[in-house]
């Protein structure tokens, strides 16, 4: 009787442990859902104040495309992509950068010799 | 089934082809060795279905002093097997085996019984003609694969960056690998015709095992290419890997062909004053060291922070400087790795800015070793 009991308790603690794994799975989805919506949402703002900023300019005089370094805008884009933490090169585009670590790809599609 | 032979010898064997035989492996034959016994000789295979290793024991070699009484064929537990084997009294071995694949290991006074397998059950290896091919030295492909592996990717996640990407053609073989972070690249001459050429992927790991077969006995280097196999020969060994699919990314537009500044280090020194630096940094979140080049006034300075534990500088010792001041910060750990491959030889690193990847070669023979660290941006 005993030993039944062992199993009962044993095949009780199962299904919970599978419960909780399938709750935490549906917890991961929601959360990555919504870090996604986040930054979404976070360069869709951006742009909205780019384009407001230059609404405000009105007609002032046509602004250099290129900043310090020669990047054109698009090239900008990348860079802040890029340091954001996304990958931007065509091998691995829109994943993580794991730790932070540079891309020479990435490095290579912001930077390189506009050839 | 049934032979005689010497133990040192078999040994010998048997340690090469247990590199390949993993305990982890999801199809659980594989954990086996398989013996194959003919008139001619002793095959041993073991395998990982990633890796083969196959070695033959010959019936003429009388050093090994092989008696067969039966051909045919058994599959062992390669690890009771093998510690059966090294832990045996005499200098001989007997091996037997019985109805039902029951099999007797005898040496002396002591005999053991052990179950082994079906050996038609075991995956047939693949078989690759020697139409394609290619003569290696021992030594220089040894150093290959320690040069490029060093810069293999280890995550899974981006399958194709584990290999080393080989292309073969206008009668050189060029060597590739990169984890994204660093890349190594080696070139070195065949003297083969002109018009062969392969575009193949080499799991690093595989030629990681390979690299450990190379002992100092060997010369040369028998390469075989097949569609998705390369196979590799040894003396009497046989080295089979599966082969990685897919494209593996452009890298040739990721070297540089230009620089702003350049220096010229003594290999040796520089690694010591990388890895003094690196004490520190290590302890810091981000794992990176700082170097300040300025030509103007003849100083190379190494930085290494590390806001809790405290800091390091150190004034370097440089053969050459020229070109523009920069300010360039990496880790440290890829540096290392880096010089480690060069040796004792003086090597030249090339800068172009403080955001693009730098490169570091050997200072004589620029074409045939590069290697490439991308820096970390700091603000």
């Amino acid at each position: 009787m005993k030993q039944k009991n062992l199993y009962d308790s044993f095949l009780q603690l199962e299904q919970e442990t599978q419960q909780l794994l399938s709750q935490l799975d549906v917890i991961k989805e929601t959360m990555s859902g919504t870090l996604e919506k986040d930054a979404e949402l976070e360069i869709e703002n951006e742009h909205l104040r780019q384009r407001l900023e230059e609404l405000q300019k009105d007609n002032a005089s046509k602004n250099n495309d290129s900043d310090e370094n020669g990047l054109s805008k698009s090239k900008q884009n990348l860079e802040k992509l890029y340091e954001e933490g996304y990958h931007v090169c065509r091998e691995f585009y829109g994943s993580r950068r794991e730790n932070d670590e540079s891309c020479m790809f990435c490095t290579d599609t912001i930077y390189e010799d506009h050839h | 089934m049934k032979f005689t032979i010497k133990r040192a010898a078999f040994i010998h064997n048997l340690t090469d082809v247990q590199r390949a035989i993993s305990s982890k492996t999801t199809i659980p034959i594989l954990t086996g060795l398989k013996m194959e016994l003919t008139q001619e000789g002793l095959t041993l295979i073991g395998s990982d279905a990633d890796i083969s290793i196959e070695s033959f024991l010959s019936v003429e070699d009388d050093k090994i002093e092989l008696q067969i009484d039966s051909t045919g064929s058994i599959v062992l537990p390669a690890r009771f097997f093998s510690e059966i084997v090294k832990r045996l009294p005499e200098e001989t071995m007997t091996v037997e085996v019985e109805d039902n694949f029951l099999t007797k290991i005898t040496s002396g006074s002591s005999e053991f019984t052990i179950n082994g397998l079906d050996a038609n059950n075991y995956p047939r290896l693949p078989e690759i003609e020697d139409t394609n091919k290619l003569m290696l030295s021992a030594d220089v492909l040894k150093q290959l694969i320690s040069q490029t592996v060093i810069a293999v990717s280890n995550q899974e996640s981006r399958p194709i960056l584990t290999g080393v990407h080989m292309v073969i053609q206008n009668s050189e073989l060029l060597a590739v690998a990169t984890d994204s972070h660093r890349l190594s690249q080696r070139k070195i001459h065949l003297d083969i015709p002109t018009d062969v050429h392969y575009d193949i992927i080499i799991p690093g790991k595989s030629l990681t095992e390979l690299s450990r077969t190379l002992t100092d006995g060997v010369d040369t280097v028998e390469m075989r290419i097949a569609e998705n196999q390369v196979m590799f020969i040894v003396d009497h060994t046989s080295f089979y890997s599966r082969l990685l699919e897919g494209n593996y990314p452009d890298t040739e537009r990721l070297i540089p062909t230009s620089s702003t500044t350049q220096i010229q280090f003594d290999a040796p020194v520089l690694l010591a004053a990388i890895e003094r630096a690196s004490l520190l940094s290590h302890e810091s979140r981000n794992n990176v060291v700082k170097l300040t080049l300025s030509p103007a006034d003849s100083t190379a300075t190494i930085y290494g922070n590390s806001p809790d534990v405290g800091n390091v500088e150190e004034s370097l010792h440089f053969e050459e400087l020229s070109g523009e001041e920069l300010e360039i910060s990496f880790n440290p750990d890829y540096m290392k790795d880096a010089l480690r491959s060069f040796g004792q030889a003086t090597i030249d690193i090339a800068f172009t800015s403080a955001l693009r990847p730098f490169t570091l070669m050997p200072s004589e023979d620029h074409e045939d070793f590069i290697q490439l660290i991308t820096p970390v941006r700091t603000y």
